[in-house]
């Protein structure tokens, strides 16, 4: 079924905190699928896959450890929503052309949006790559994929490499306003999102309901 | 309006298909420089026990979309089968908005009856209400599958907020008085009549607003920023002046006059906002006394006013003397309303270069209130802001009475400053705030509004949003005097039904009427 980008981006924001993530790394997950299905790439459906890996883990598993360029995960897998925030904090702390590496990380292309955002900050290119792919985005926030685009769907990849570049690449504006999410995907977001939504009782609509 | 005056917008009314009952469906067309836009209405026979103007209703006298264009037959069979459904149907980006609304019963059959007599409605009678119906929420912005704020904003017409929501609205009065009409032609052929055309502009739409909307402005911090900071400047500006000319001074004394008027038509059955009433009407006519002095023919008149105003008057009385205000001078402010727009995804990202020192000043300067309260006493904490799993609508609960905690929503902003707050003061690590944030992750969303909140001055509200002495209608207030709302019936202190554009000239009237001078009731118009 199609979707309001807003109908992605709420669904996706709630579904990411009902999993046990934090609100502000919620909002942010929230703004990515968003990014990522305004791009035509599955960010929700990729979202819905990472939460379900998430499961019955607590976040503090999930936070990044940071060294000089290097983010790896505490325990076996960096999560691309606590190192894409953790990436943006520190991207005015690189200079241009640094590799910056994410050892062992699921769904890379969750990344994407977060170096869309660090293009426009710098207003460099950025690009992210792992296996036989990379990700370029300009700093408007065009993107083009180039190399085996199959691996964009990678539920894991032992090491993704990002950096900004001064090079400028032909991108194809591409920007679509509403897109089908799968159903599989979306049902499972919303499975995750119900989890923050209290049952009604009679007290609650006759006190708090607008 | 003033925009559908300019541009010379015109408008049409391609299709009106309504029984005996009241049933059926009609389209309005709003035809502008370069779009089209429809307001697609359905009405419908509701039995009064399914009249309800909770968000928990599942049905109502009318829906309505707009929709972006003209819909042809199939558009409109589409739609039909999902708008009357509102939040359990699916429209899509050819819409812009979803709403409904319901009957004012007494008022409805009432006019009905008197035109279809041949009569015309009482003035008194009309204004005791002021509306036919009320709509009970208006949607936008993607919502239900609707067109995203993306696809419309570069338009001229709706780049400003709510712009696309408003003409619905707008559309909507022209719609409920052609069916009262109709309904009364149905009724009795030979004798109907339809309304005088200064009777008919006394009727507003009704709307009624619950707890929804007082989350709306903690979440979109840039917008409520651009909102106040608009309304600051435009006083500031009118603070400043050094004179006011006779006749800027006379618009003031008539705007006064008619604002006491329109006062005098809001109703409360809530003992607190009747007391704040009874206090508003008295400042009025206190400031109507201390103008006899000749306060503004003095240097500085507005400033003089104004400053007199923090002194003598309630906070009711303050907040409509600063509106009065600014309505001489629309030359000076109006501009204005050109920045009351936001994108809030400017501001969305964190900088986490800032240091922790900085962020902590940066927090004391904000939050300096909220780093003074005593958290651990139970009525600081004693709402909880919650989301209900019936219609996913934002509900205000108790804490200590009801389970909701696991449930809460981000919008004890003061609470949630307080823990980085302490947070902060025990860190052993790096001197970034991403060193911090790294760590401490919940921290994120209040990291996020503090830096939005040091730079656009009223982005946040600097009160305790949880406390047991909260107030939630003073946020829908805030938030609907910003729609144009200028009359406000408190229901409760959750719940509240206003009256929008009365007064208005219908949009068949806007060629030959005045488009800017209708807000506040005229006088003696009409007894």
């Amino acid at each position: 079924m199609p979707y309001s980008l807003n109908e992605i981006e709420a669904m996706c924001k709630r579904a990411t905190r009902g999993a046990g993530l934090p609100w502000g790394i919620a909002e942010e997950a929230g703004k990515a699928s968003r990014w990522l299905a305004s791009h035509n790439l599955p960010g929700p459906e990729m979202l819905s896959k990472l939460l379900a890996l998430h499961q019955g883990t607590v976040y503090q598993d999930f936070t990044p450890v940071f060294e000089g360029t290097e983010f790896r995960p505490t325990s076996d897998t960096l999560c691309p929503l606590m190192a894409g925030a953790a990436l943006i904090d520190r991207i005015s702390e690189f200079p241009d052309g640094q590799h910056i590496e994410f050892k062992s990380i699921a769904y890379p292309i969750l990344l994407a949006p977060y170096a869309a955002f660090c293009a426009r900050k710098i207003g460099l290119q950025f690009e992210l790559s792992w296996a036989g792919v990379r990700v370029i985005i300009s700093p408007e926030g065009h993107l083009k994929i180039e190399g085996n685009t199959a691996l964009i769907t990678s539920p894991h990849s032992t090491s993704v490499v990002g950096r900004s570049s001064s090079t400028n690449t032909d991108f194809l504006p591409q920007k679509i306003s509403s897109r089908d999410v799968d159903t599989e995907g979306w049902n499972s977001l919303a499975g995750f999102s119900s989890r923050m939504y209290a049952p009604a009782t009679e007290a609650s609509r006759k006190l708090g309901a607008g | 309006m003033r925009r559908l005056k300019r541009d010379n917008w015109t408008f049409s009314r391609p299709k009106f298909d309504i029984n005996a009952k009241g049933v059926g469906v009609a389209v309005y067309s709003a035809h502008g420089p370069e779009h089209t836009y429809s307001l697609v209405c359905f009405a419908h026979d509701l039995p009064k026990e399914d009249r309800s103007d909770r968000v928990i209703a599942h049905a109502w006298d009318a829906t309505f979309t707009l929709f972006d264009g003209v819909p042809n037959g199939e558009d409109i069979e589409r739609l039909s089968q999902n708008v009357p459904k509102q939040e359990a149907g699916r429209i899509s980006s050819n819409e812009i908005s979803l709403s409904r609304a319901n009957r004012s019963v007494r008022m409805f059959d009432y006019v009905v009856s008197c035109l279809a007599g041949g009569e015309q409605p009482d003035p008194e009678k009309i204004r005791s209400i002021g509306y036919l119906m009320r709509t009970t929420a208006v949607y936008g912005s993607g919502k239900f599958g609707a067109a995203d704020r993306e696809v419309i904003c570069s338009r001229p017409e709706f780049n400003g907020p709510f712009q696309a929501e408003m003409l619905s609205v707008y559309l909507t009065r022209a719609f409920i008085l052609d069916l009262v009409e109709h309904l009364a032609f149905k009724t009795a052929p030979e004798t109907a009549v339809v309304i005088d055309p200064a009777i008919r502009r006394l009727f507003g739409v009704g709307n009624s607003t619950g707890l929804g909307m007082a989350p709306f402005i903690v979440n979109h911090p840039v917008l409520f920023n651009n909102w106040i900071a608009a309304r600051e400047e435009a006083l500031t500006r009118i603070r400043s002046l050094f004179t006011a000319t006779l006749q800027e001074q006379s618009a003031f004394l008539d705007i006064l006059a008619r604002a006491r008027l329109n006062v005098e038509g809001w109703r409360s059955e809530h003992p607190l906002q009747q007391k704040k009433l009874a206090l508003l009407k008295t400042d009025l006519k206190d400031l109507e006394d201390y103008l006899e002095i000749d306060v503004l023919a003095q240097e500085r008149p507005w400033n003089q006013l104004y400053n007199w105003a923090e002194e003598n008057l309630s906070t009711e009385g303050q907040e409509q003397l600063v509106s009065l205000m600014l309505e001489p001078y629309g030359a000076l402010v109006d501009d204005l309303s050109d920045h009351m727009g936001a994108t809030e995804d400017k501001h969305f990202y964190i900088d986490g270069s800032k240091t922790l020192l900085a962020t902590q000043s940066i927090l004391e300067d904000i939050y300096d209130w909220a780093l003074k309260t005593e958290w651990s006493a139970p009525d600081t904490v004693a709402r909880i802001w919650y989301v209900s799993a019936e219609k996913l609508e934002p509900r205000l609960g108790e804490r200590f009475d009801e389970p909701l905690e696991p449930y809460e929503q981000p919008l004890a902003t003061g609470r949630d400053a307080a823990l980085m707050y302490q947070d902060i003061l025990t860190w052993n690590g790096g001197p970034l705030l991403a060193d911090f944030l790294l760590e401490h992750p919940e921290h994120r969303h209040i990291a996020r509004r503090a830096q939005i909140a040091a730079e656009l001055p009223y982005a946040e509200i600097r009160d305790n949003t949880i406390s047991s002495t909260l107030l939630p209608i003073d946020m829908l207030r805030c938030k609907l005097s910003f729609f144009g709302a200028t009359h406000f019936d408190p229901r409760s202190d959750r719940w509240v039904r206003i009256n929008m554009f009365q007064n208005a000239p219908f949009p068949h009237e806007l060629k030959d009427h005045e488009e800017d001078d209708w807000t506040y009731p005229i006088l003696n118009e009409l007894k």
